[in-house]
């Protein structure tokens, strides 16, 4: 199943079984549905299926209103870019709103993150944490059948406001089929697998370059901790930081074109608490930042990396033997 | 207007209906990573836009500017090269089609987010009068795009401070894969002008040599009158194909709206249907068939020449 398709479906399921439920935004129910998004939504008697206007100041602040008439609101948008027009809403009213209870009433707001490359100047912001740390925003990530089924079941129509950011790049691909070995209470830490040899930690929607980085580390025979760090604003680094202390390598992916990176925080973190090996510090460099229409996949040199482990690895082994 | 510049307007016409076929021809060969707007349908009024633009006028458009750049420019080699994102494309490769602009040409910006370019444009107008500078800003928006309350608000900017500018709304009833119904109500432009005492004119025709003179008095009006103008232009935007599906043993009715236009190609007719919808068919009530047809096959082989 494609990673769209697998996303639409969890999505109908939350919405045809909401009590009270607004599923609103541009073209929702028109054309190809947002590449597939939103196709053959149905809701309860009652509630509604709104393709809005362009005008999306007013639909994140509409949103608000209906939460706190506590009703389940759902903006579902093209494009992240656009959600730069809803800045206002954001964060002056959340700041206030987000004081009071918001009862049963809930609002999600998930956009779609064009990193697909090649549209240009005005659609290639990546920046999720950007707006989840604007108003310290809870923001939720997807990249895989496991996360998706656990952030969609869990926040879509939950009571209060979050967003939630899908990848546009992996949309037609398959999706990935990851088993979690656990998940942190606030479902900003995923782990799917226990290793011995690094540390794999990847941000926002990174995950499948670190899936790959694992594979070809087990090539060779060495195992690896996989972790998806799926929220961008507040994480307790706490299991993280004993894993890194257990293997003694990191090695973090973080696709993020910010300059304010969650990431960041990760490494204060371990600079204080941490004793490493080796570390590989996979982001985007300043060059990779570019304003034109652009490919804007990271581009990640496993061969070295791997290279590089097998080689410390080797030398451990023998160095045991003797 | 005399005949020998009724022609030169009929051969932009055809040009920029050519040109964006043989784009399109290369598109669908997935030559293309960037998305392109195409526009067949909206050539008079980009036609009638750059004819109209003197000295240091300059425009403002939307993703939707392949025509207008195209008029501009004169050629298509550099639009294609930009597609291409060739450094000797028309912006070097550096912005695509969705925000393509050409400084030299009075194209000074365009914007795919809807609504962003008119703030700018308005902006673009107070320059011009603080600097006493007698030329107009000219900015494309569409049906969708004046949803965004940035219309709204250049529009009483431009009013409450004495700015030129001509606002010309795109209207093909489409945005994206809704139709005006099935996302709002209707707005009524006559009236929401009229209540600010903004001046509204409409386009329906698809006549080009009509829209060049009409053009021309609201761009001449505009600067004397320190005062905008809107233009409604209606239009359809063609290239429309049917998707067969179940249900639809006919094909569903699939709107035009980006990418390659599948039924449109070099090798069929370069007029897509025999009402006012398409300006070639206008191009006809004022030509005979084959003058343009032999104007039309002059002007492919020169497109075709110029980019082989
Ligand atoms: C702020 C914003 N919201 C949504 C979009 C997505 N979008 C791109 S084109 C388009 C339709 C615009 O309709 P219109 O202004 O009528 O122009 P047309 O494409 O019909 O020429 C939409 C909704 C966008 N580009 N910017
Ligand atoms: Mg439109």
């Amino acid at each position: 199943m494609k990673y769209v398709e697998y996303i639409n479906k969890l999505i109908k399921d939350e919405v045809l079984r909401a009590d009270r439920m607004v599923i609103f935004g541009q073209n929702i129910n028109a054309g190809s549905c947002l590449s597939g998004l939103t196709k053959n939504l149905k809701v309860k008697k009652g509630n509604l299926i709104i393709n809005t206007p362009n005008c999306e100041n007013s639909l994140v602040g509409i949103g608000f209103g209906a939460m706190m008439n506590g009703v389940s609101a759902a903006f579902m948008m093209k494009q992240q870019d656009f959600l730069l027009l809803g800045i206002d809403q954001l964060v002056n009213t959340y700041n206030i709103i987000r004081q009071r209870s918001a009862g049963e009433g809930s609002f999600t707001i998930m956009t779609i993150i064009v990193d697909n490359g090649y549209e240009g100047p005005q659609s290639r912001l990546n920046h999720f944490g950007d707006f989840c740390s604007i108003a310290g925003i809870q923001g939720f990530t997807i990249t895989n059948t496991a996360d998706a089924k656990e952030i969609i079941s869990s926040q879509f129509n939950a009571p209060g406001f979050r967003i939630i950011g899908i990848s546009q790049r992996l949309f037609k691909q398959e999706i990935m089929e990851m088993n979690v070995l656990s998940v942190s209470p606030d479902r900003s830490v995923f782990q799917y697998a226990q290793g011995k040899q690094a540390t794999i930690i990847c941000f926002n929607l990174s995950l499948p370059y670190g899936v790959v980085m694992a594979g070809r580390l087990k090539e060779k025979g060495l195992s690896a901790s996989l972790f998806s760090v799926n929220s961008p604003v507040p994480v307790n680094w706490d299991e993280l930081v004993h894993d890194i202390n257990k293997t003694g390598t990191l090695i973090l992916i973080d696709d993020l074109k910010s300059r304010n990176l969650a990431s960041d925080n990760l490494l204060v973190k371990v600079l204080g608490h941490c004793t490493l090996k080796q570390k590989f510090i996979i982001r985007r460099r300043p060059e990779e930042n570019v304003f034109s229409p652009h490919h804007d996949q990271m581009v990640i040199d496993y061969d070295h990396i791997v290279g590089q482990l097998a080689t410390e690895w080797q030398g451990g082994l023998k160095s045991a033997e003797i | 207007m005399e005949h020998q510049d009724k022609i030169k307007i009929a051969q932009e016409v055809l040009r920029l209906r050519l040109s964006q076929i043989l784009v399109n021809d290369r598109y669908k060969k997935g030559d293309f990573k960037v998305p392109i707007h195409l526009a067949l349908g909206h050539e008079a009024i980009a036609v009638a836009v750059s004819a109209i633009m003197e000295g240091k006028d300059q425009l403002v458009l939307t993703h939707r500017n392949i025509h207008y750049n195209l008029a501009r420019a004169g050629s298509l080699k550099g639009e294609l090269d930009e597609y291409y994102l060739k450094p000797q494309g028309l912006a070097r490769g550096l912005l695509g089609s969705m925000n393509l602009d050409n400084d030299n040409r009075g194209v000074v910006y365009s914007s795919s987010i809807l609504g962003n370019n008119l703030p700018v444009a308005a902006g673009l107008s107070l320059g011009n009068k603080v600097k006493s500078q007698e030329s107009i800003v000219i900015v494309v928006t569409g049906d969708g795009a004046i949803e965004e309350g940035s219309f709204y608000e250049s529009l009483v900017f431009l009013k409450s401070n004495g700015l030129s500018e001509l606002i010309i709304i795109e209207n093909n009833q489409w945005s994206l894969a809704t139709r005006i119904e099935e996302r709002r109500c209707p707005i009524d432009l006559a009236k929401f002008a009229d209540s600010l005492g903004v001046r509204y004119e409409i386009f329906s025709s698809n006549n080009p040599f009509e829209y060049i003179s009409k053009l021309a008095d609201y761009r001449q009006w505009s600067l004397s009158n320190k005062a905008p103008v809107c233009v409604e232009v209606q239009l359809t935007t063609l290239g429309h194909w049917r998707m067969k599906t179940d249900g639809y043993p006919e094909g569903k009715f699939i709107n035009y709206h980006a990418g390659p236009a599948p039924d449109v190609d070099s090798q069929k007719d370069y007029i897509f249907t025999s009402t006012k919808e398409d300006v070639v068919f206008v191009l006809r009530e004022h030509f005979k068939k084959e003058e343009i047809e032999a104007m039309a096959d002059r002007i492919l082989s020169q497109l075709q020449k110029e980019i082989a």
